[in-house]
């Protein structure tokens, strides 16, 4: 199936995203992948035993990613040159988001130890890397670091994606906030991340309402690379507890010692996918870890919030309405959200697009921009609920599903 | 000395390596003549005189004294190595068994930045006489340029196990074990050094350092403030603590606070261009464009290869609406980026 469809690929590949990059209604594939590298060994770290370690990824080159236009028949096409993706990078994560709402889908893709990517969709079926001029390249220092696990969503609810990096201990996370005139600005040290996880490598990584406040927290998954650090590093750890950051509207708080025993477990943690597993209108994550059992993390948040979990149904556009953005509108403010499986770190989530919606118990409009340019609205839904909406093809409609 | 991989979290090395060359060793006739005058004028310290009378003296009667050894230690005083290499490779083609000689052409060469050259004389050197510690913590050096922080850390610790007392080594074998990320290992080292000069603010800069790295900002800031106050009246202050506090509370993003340490970090070491790159950087965080510039293009001006100043002169130049010039700095920072990715480094991995 693989080689018929033409998407078997080479080299070492990392995260992959489907998503309709030239708005033909079919799902497009990009598959990053990390350095060239095979067999031919080289040793890193000291000349001990137990000593020997990862070498770092200068030691590699970079890879360029790979990119797959579905033809509509079942087979892809290799287009990363012609769609101007494929730059060589050492990219490990992705994410897709309409960071300038120019009714284009743009993709960030996070680097190990060099400049991190987002490409701008031109619209033309091109794209252009701005991550330097937009100022998501590098931290606020101009220096590059460990770029892993990405998410590429508004944490602050002003409507602009906002870009999440994870990366090694001493770096920080970066956090950049879209300014919405196309640049970012480096938020991790006024939002509070920056002092949270100055001694923490994260890898997967999802904004997500947890508690269905109205605010996306923050979900990361820990552990430092080299199974040698606390040899040579003794404050810094392999294993590490998840980090679970709550959004206060203001800045992020560490929350993780208040959210139960399962944050007190260390592991090697490197995916992370968010879903609501069991529909309670929590979302829910499942964790891989080196060398271990993936978990599931099951939200049992006690919370009175509401809550709204829409399912888009595209049929103008891709059928996943992969792409889609959606605007909710409650008497406390506005929320905004991407329609995406993408994102993290080696990981796919639920595509359902979840909202916490606080005291409210309905909302008051949703406005769907679809991948085909398609607007549409709904007035005066209830909450929760799991909601289905048809992409219309004319008139606009929504019906609602069975939650 | 050392060569700094961080630009910013960085110890003080350069140019600390002092040869004692006060007293000359070889004994030469003591007659009314050129050498003598050279002797004279060298042990007056009139180091320039000295090398010209050596010259002489040696012209008049070649190869039959010590002037060539003389006129490379004269060289060493007025920092020509170059100079003094040549001299003492003239006078080893003479004195082929010379340990002397060859030692101090091994440390010639190490301040000439030829490491391997000189750990091969060293090599010469050390079949004709056994090393003394000082000479190892040469070694030690050498292997520190070739950024080989292993064997760097093998002949320093020898160095000291030698000289127990060599504050120089101790400091130097900390580094190197700091550069390795050894902590435990280097805040020993550095401690020793505080042992036997308790008020070494090096060693103290250092610690500094070891703390920031173990996520104790306070206690790093402590540090470098003692070892501020330490060196504060000295003929040669050194900017490192101050950069690395002003890098710090840039870190806590206490940009106020970090300007003035800074600021006279930049006063101290008016050439180093990672001093001009953080004082720039903290004005354009404190919204002081023209300043953040004005450091910026002179940071630039010392380091054109450094990439993280073209990214932060590009973010002035756009703040302030030079939307050309912006280009043109992130173009750089883009290139320069680029180009590092495509290089390996250079410390290689062995099979």
């Amino acid at each position: 199936m693989t080689a018929k469809a033409g998407v078997g690929g080479s080299g070492w590949s990392t995260s992959a995203a489907w998503v309709d990059l030239d708005g033909d209604g079919f799902l497009d594939l990009v598959v990053l992948r990390y350095v060239e590298w095979d067999f031919d060994d080289i040793w890193c770290g000291e000349h001990k035993e137990g000593y020997r370690a990862y070498c770092h990824p200068d030691y590699f080159k970079p890879a360029r990613p790979l990119v797959y236009h579905n033809n509509g028949d079942g087979t892809f096409t290799e287009v990363a040159e012609k769609l101007g993706l494929s730059k060589p990078a050492k990219d490990l994560g992705v994410a897709p988001a309409d960071y300038d709402r120019d009714g284009h889908i743009d993709l960030f893709f996070a680097n190990d130890s060099m400049v991190e990517h987002l490409y701008h969709n031109k619209g033309e079926g091109s794209f252009e890397e701005v991550g330097l001029v937009s100022e998501v390249a590098v931290d606020i220092d101009g220096r590059t670091y460990a770029g892993m696990g990405v998410d590429f969503a508004g944490y602050n609810n002003d409507g602009w994606p906002d870009i999440i990096v994870t990366d090694l201990a001493n770096q920080r996370y970066a956090l950049y906030q879209n300014n919405g005139d196309r640049t970012f600005s480096y938020a991790s040290t006024p939002s509070g991340l920056a002092g949270m996880t100055l001694a923490h490598s994260g890898w997967g990584v999802r904004l997500f309402d947890c508690d269905n406040d109205g605010w996306k927290d923050l979900l990361v998954a820990q552990g430092h690379d080299l199974d040698t650090i606390e040899q040579t590093n003794p404050n810094l750890r392999y294993r590490e507890p998840m980090l679970l950051a709550r959004n206060t509207g203001k800045g992020f708080v560490d929350v993780s010692q208040s959210s139960g025993e399962i944050f007190n477990q260390s592991w090697v943690a490197r995916g992370l996918a968010i879903g609501d597993l069991d529909n309670d209108g929590r979302l829910d994550a499942v964790v891989t870890t080196n060398d271990g059992p993936a978990y599931v993390l099951r939200n049992e948040t006690p919370s009175a919030n509401h809550w709204l979990l829409l399912r888009l149904v595209g049929h103008k556009s891709n059928r996943d309405a992969i792409g889609a953005s959606v605007k909710l509108v409650t008497e406390r403010g506005q929320q905004f959200a991407t329609v995406s499986t993408a994102s993290s770190y080696l990981s796919s989530g639920d595509k359902r697009v979840h909202f916490g919606i606080g005291k409210a118990s309905s909302v008051e409009s949703i406005e769907i921009r679809w991948p085909s340019g398609t607007v549409q609205t709904l007035k005066n839904i209830p909450g929760d609920q799991v909601l289905q909406i048809d992409e219309p093809v004319a008139p606009a409609n929504a019906k609602p599903a069975v939650k | 000395m050392m060569r700094e991989s961080g630009s910013a979290r960085s110890g003080m090395l350069c140019g600390a390596v002092v040869l004692l060359l006060l007293v000359p060793s070889i004994c030469a006739p003591q007659t009314d003549s050129e050498y003598a005058r050279g002797i004279a004028a060298f042990r007056a310290g009139d180091y320039a005189s000295a090398a010209d009378l050596f010259a002489k003296a040696e012209m008049a009667a070649p190869g039959t004294t010590d002037a060539l050894i003389y006129q490379a230690k004269s060289h060493i005083h007025l920092q020509n190595f170059s100079s003094s290499e040549s001299a003492l490779r003239r006078y080893i083609a003479l004195h082929t068994d010379s340990h002397e000689a060859l030692y101090l052409l091994g440390f010639v060469l190490h301040r000439e930045n030829k490491a391997s050259e000189s750990l091969e004389i060293y090599t010469k050197a050390a079949a004709l006489k056994t090393p003394t510690g000082e000479d190892f913590k040469i070694v030690g050096l050498d292997y520190v340029l070739l950024n080989d922080y292993a064997n760097a850390i093998k002949w320093l610790a020898k160095a000291v196990e030698l000289e127990p007392k060599n504050k120089d080594a101790w400091y130097y074998l900390g580094r190197a074990y700091y550069s390795k990320s050894l902590l435990r290992e280097s805040r020993r080292a550095f401690l020793t050094v505080l042992d036997l000069d308790p008020r070494d603010a090096k060693a103290e800069n250092s610690l500094g350092l070891i703390l920031e790295s173990e996520a104790k900002p306070d206690e790093a800031m402590e540090a470098y403030r003692k070892a501020m106050e330490w060196q504060a009246g000295g003929a040669h202050r050194s900017e490192q603590p101050y950069l690395n506090l002003g890098n710090l509370l840039l870190e806590l993003d206490r940009t106020g606070e970090a300007i003035a340490p800074l600021e006279e970090a930049a006063q101290l070491a008016p050439d180093n261009g990672s001093c001009h790159l953080k004082l720039g950087t903290a004005y354009l965080r404190a919204n002081r464009l023209l300043e953040a510039q004005r450091e910026l293009e002179k940071a630039k001006q010392l380091e054109p290869e450094n990439a993280a100043i073209h990214y932060q002169l590009a973010r002035v130049y756009k703040q302030t609406r030079q939307m050309d010039k912006a280009k043109i700095e992130f173009q750089w920072t883009e290139e320069l980026q680029s180009r590092a990715a495509r290089t390996r480094p250079s410390d290689p991995p062995e099979p």
